[in-house]
């Protein structure tokens, strides 16, 4: 077996676009047994026309668009602050919504199925579930942020177990955020506020926790989604230090990307159409110095600031997902892109 | 404790901040006035907001991208933040170095700007001065990236002129020129690619990208120039330090700071006094704030309820009020937007002079909308400030007549000072019900119904609309 030692930047998936080709704040994205890819659009905020830039776009990772479905809304099937999506064996498609409290269920063609899950603190209910994925059973495990706790679903709905509560010990959390599996069905949790990852195994039993708050290597800020590679290292979408970084099975640091983005094909297409525009950006420089004001330190970090000013850096990570080729896809969400890496030496 | 204290705190936080629940007064009251006011003024140490569960909520107010999603980050801060006077010094500083998203089609670096006002407002007024002029946003709103060596643009020195410090008929045409010289090569990065973007409205390929300021020494006149009778070779600093010494300039911001924080009225002693402080002490903020809280004419009777509360206040206080949006709920833009119906599109003033205040603020139709707004979040019975406010009332008595519910209800939520008409009013509402007794389940409810709906009705008074 191949060891991989870190991540290659591949290429750029999107564009920001209000609807049609392109995305909208993304925040997650599928795949189905395909390849196809399903990106999820928050968008925001939910007033007037903005409510439309919510959807699902399906899209291929080579850059093709394939439509949209989906769309704003309290209805069924509608969107209003759609958080995470996950297919199942069928290949139907399941999105967690955060302010509706529910999950709704689509086909791969975007027809609507169902919806289930009842918002609250209860048993059985959820409060803001943040990220849902399939376990080897193909029930659904949902992140029950604001009940800081794990819950298992059948497809149904039925709630089958759950674990964790408010704290930082040794399997409490303090408003979980994403979820992942490894190969071997241990379940992964970003530990949002607690600026840790914990690793249990498949029945919940907490088997080990990774990380501490603050910017040095292998430590976090607030990280989001994550994933879990063939070779068992750990890819956290380090949110608040706006970068990704690598942990091996044991959870030592293996690397750190802070996003080397380059325009996208619908990017280069846009520029082709727009030559005044192009030729200026072109004349510019794309990384400018960055005057470190001190309010930066107090208000969002520097890196936030850095982040909003030079394009190519990832900015607001909130999703690592990993397809069948291997490739690395983190859902880079107020770039309105996916940025793509492959495993390299 | 005595509700004439209780009241000139609640003149004080009005005004100072965006009001404040009855506990929180009576925690005010019992450290005194002077200490208060010495809190008000450091806002440094009280808590930074956190804003990482916002930013987790709210995608859109992560990157400030768009006006409806600022203008609701700037409300939720306002309404949560426990350093009020940074805000409320923001929102001045705001009002009268009007930049408009409108222009700039830019909502973060208008924010940026709100940013360097919380940092610099309470402080050193040249400092301020400096800072706006090296501000990306101001820079594009008053054309700053025009002004050339080879061809001024007068516009940002022209209205640092008249409308940031000294006040027009205390300079000359030849004046206006000499500093818009003097500002020639305070540019920001990229301005032509920043230009192209911002004049078709790009958010491609994706989003914004933020501006920096930039200095071209190679575009800056250097030659000798004429300012208000000082002649040198003069950049932007020497002209805002020559500024600073005019007592226009200390006329000028006394003469807003009294009209934002006192009256409506303007009153040529109490300016004449703050003016005299900003010489005194070259111009910081800080101590022409204090001597102004501090002041008989800003205690006194005459400056109660002397302002109409500007869309801003009147919004965020009533939510601070009923302990609204205090965690991130997508309906907060709905709040923002209430803001704007109203008249105040906060981070896009309408003009260069920013928003005409007063009672222009109150039309028939922006008046339907300040009830409406306060009265549907004072009805809501589940947010913990109504409820605060129903525990207040219900610690009045187990039986209230109509007098003693009306005066109950008034002191829960700090409204200390209303007209004999208006509690007449309220009075003869509350006596359609009679006594208000608390007893069983049942009748309990009843009484909390009618607590709200007297509370409703006194965020609909005259008094509630003024400051």
């Amino acid at each position: 077996m191949t060891t991989v030692a870190t991540l290659q930047y591949s290429h750029t998936l999107g564009f920001m676009a209000n609807q049609g080709r392109g995305f909208n704040n993304p925040v997650d994205l599928a795949i189905d047994s395909e390849g196809m890819i399903f990106v999820l659009n928050r968008a925001g905020p939910e007033v007037g026309v903005r409510i439309a830039y919510k959807r699902i776009t399906r899209c291929t990772s080579d850059e093709q668009y394939l439509g949209e479905f989906g769309g704003g809304g309290t209805g069924d099937g509608g969107l209003w602050w759609p958080s995470s999506l996950a297919f199942d064996r069928e290949d139907r498609l399941y999105v967690a919504d955060e302010a509706l409290n529910r999950i709704s269920v689509f086909g791969r063609d975007g027809g609507y199925l169902g919806k289930w899950g009842v918002g609250g603190a209860e048993t059985g209910q959820f409060n803001r579930p943040s990220s849902i994925v399939f376990d080897r059973d193909d029930n659904l495990l949902v992140a029950d942020s604001l009940n800081h706790r794990v819950q298992r679903y059948t497809k149904e709905g039925e709630m089958l177990q759950q674990w964790g509560e408010f704290g930082d010990g040794d399997g409490q959390f303090n408003l979980p955020w994403g979820l992942a599996l490894d190969a071997g069905g241990n379940v992964y949790v970003s530990d949002w506020r607690n600026d840790r990852i914990q690793k249990f195994d498949a029945d919940g039993a907490h088997l080990a926790s990774f990380g501490s708050s603050g910017k040095g290597d292998g430590q976090f800020s607030r990280p989001s989604g994550l994933a879990v590679d063939g070779q068992g290292n750990i890819i956290v979408a380090d949110w608040g230090n706006e970068r990704v970084q690598m942990l091996d099975e044991d959870g030592a640091f293996m690397a750190s990307f802070r996003g080397e983005s380059q325009d996208s094909l619908w990017a280069q297409d846009y520029f082709s159409a727009n030559p005044d525009e192009a030729a200026a950006r072109w004349s510019a420089s794309l990384e400018p110095e960055i005057e470190h004001r001190p309010e930066y330190d107090s208000h969002r970090g520097y890196e936030w600031e850095r982040s909003a000013n030079v394009e190519k850096l990832f900015w607001g990570p909130t999703s690592v997902k990993i397809g069948p080729d291997g490739l690395v896809y983190v859902v880079d969400s107020l770039r309105h892109r996916i940025q793509i890496y492959r495993p390299g030496l | 404790m005595a509700n004439a204290e209780l009241a000139l705190m609640a003149h004080l936080m009005r005004r100072a901040g965006f009001g404040a629940t009855r506990d929180e007064l009576e925690t005010c009251v019992e450290q005194g006035y002077e200490a208060t006011v010495e809190q008000l003024l450091h806002p440094e140490l009280a808590p930074v907001l956190d804003e990482d569960l916002l930013r987790r909520y709210h995608v859109d107010q992560n990157s400030l991208m768009l006006i409806e999603s600022s203008q609701a980050y700037w409300l939720y801060r306002i309404i949560n933040t426990q350093r009020p006077l940074e805000e409320k010094m923001a929102l001045f500083w705001h009002s009268l170095f009007a930049t408009a998203y409108g222009k700039l089609n830019h909502a973060k670096a208008v924010v940026n700007q709100t940013n360097t006002f919380r940092r610099c407002g309470l402080g050193d007024f040249r400092n301020l001065l400096l800072e706006l002029s090296r501000d990306p946003a101001m820079i594009f709103w008053l054309d700053n990236k025009d002004n050339h060596k080879d061809a001024p643009n007068e516009n940002y020195g022209r209205e640092l002129l008249e409308l940031f410090s000294m006040g027009i008929g205390n300079y000359t045409e030849d004046d206006v020129k000499a500093c818009a010289r003097a500002f020639t090569g305070w540019t920001i990065a990229n301005a032509d690619y920043m230009s192209v973007r911002a004049s078709r409205d790009s958010i491609w390929p994706h989003g914004r990208l933020d501006w920096q300021f930039q200095y071209l020494p190679e575009d800056h006149d250097d030659t000798d120039k004429t300012f208000l009778g000082h002649t040198g070779p003069f950049n932007g600093e020497d002209v805002i330090d020559i500024i600073c010494r005019q007592p226009a300039t200390a006329w000028f911001v006394a003469s807003r700071l009294y009209g934002f924080f006192v009256s409506d009225t303007p009153n040529e002693a109490s300016i004449q006094y703050l003016a005299d402080r900003f010489v005194e002490t070259d111009g910081d903020i800080r101590q022409v704030m204090r001597a102004l809280f501090l002041s008989d004419f800003f205690r006194g009777d005459e400056a109660r309820l002397a302002k109409v509360k500007s869309p801003t206040e009147i919004v965020a206080g009533t939510a601070r009020l009923a302990g609204s949006h205090q965690f991130p709920d997508w309906t907060i833009v709905n709040l923002a937007m209430d803001v704007s119906f109203m008249g105040q599109e906060i981070l896009n003033p309408p003009t260069v002079e920013g928003w005409h205040t007063g009672r222009e603020w109150i039309d028939t139709g922006n008046l339907v909308e300040r009830v409406n707004a306060s009265s549907l979040e004072m009805g809501n019975l589940g947010q913990p400030g109504v409820q605060a406010a129903l525990r207040r009332v219900r610690a009045a008595g187990d039986a209230l007549a109509p007098e003693q519910l009306v005066d109950a209800c008034l002191e829960a939520v700090g409204q200390f000072e209303v007209a004999q008409a208006t509690r007449e009013s309220l009075v003869s509402h509350a006596a359609k019900d009679g006594v208000l007794e608390f007893g069983e389940r049942g009748s309990a409810d009843c009484a909390e119904s009618r607590i709200a709906e007297l509370l409703q009705l006194i965020v609909a008074t005259r008094e509630y609309q003024l400051a």
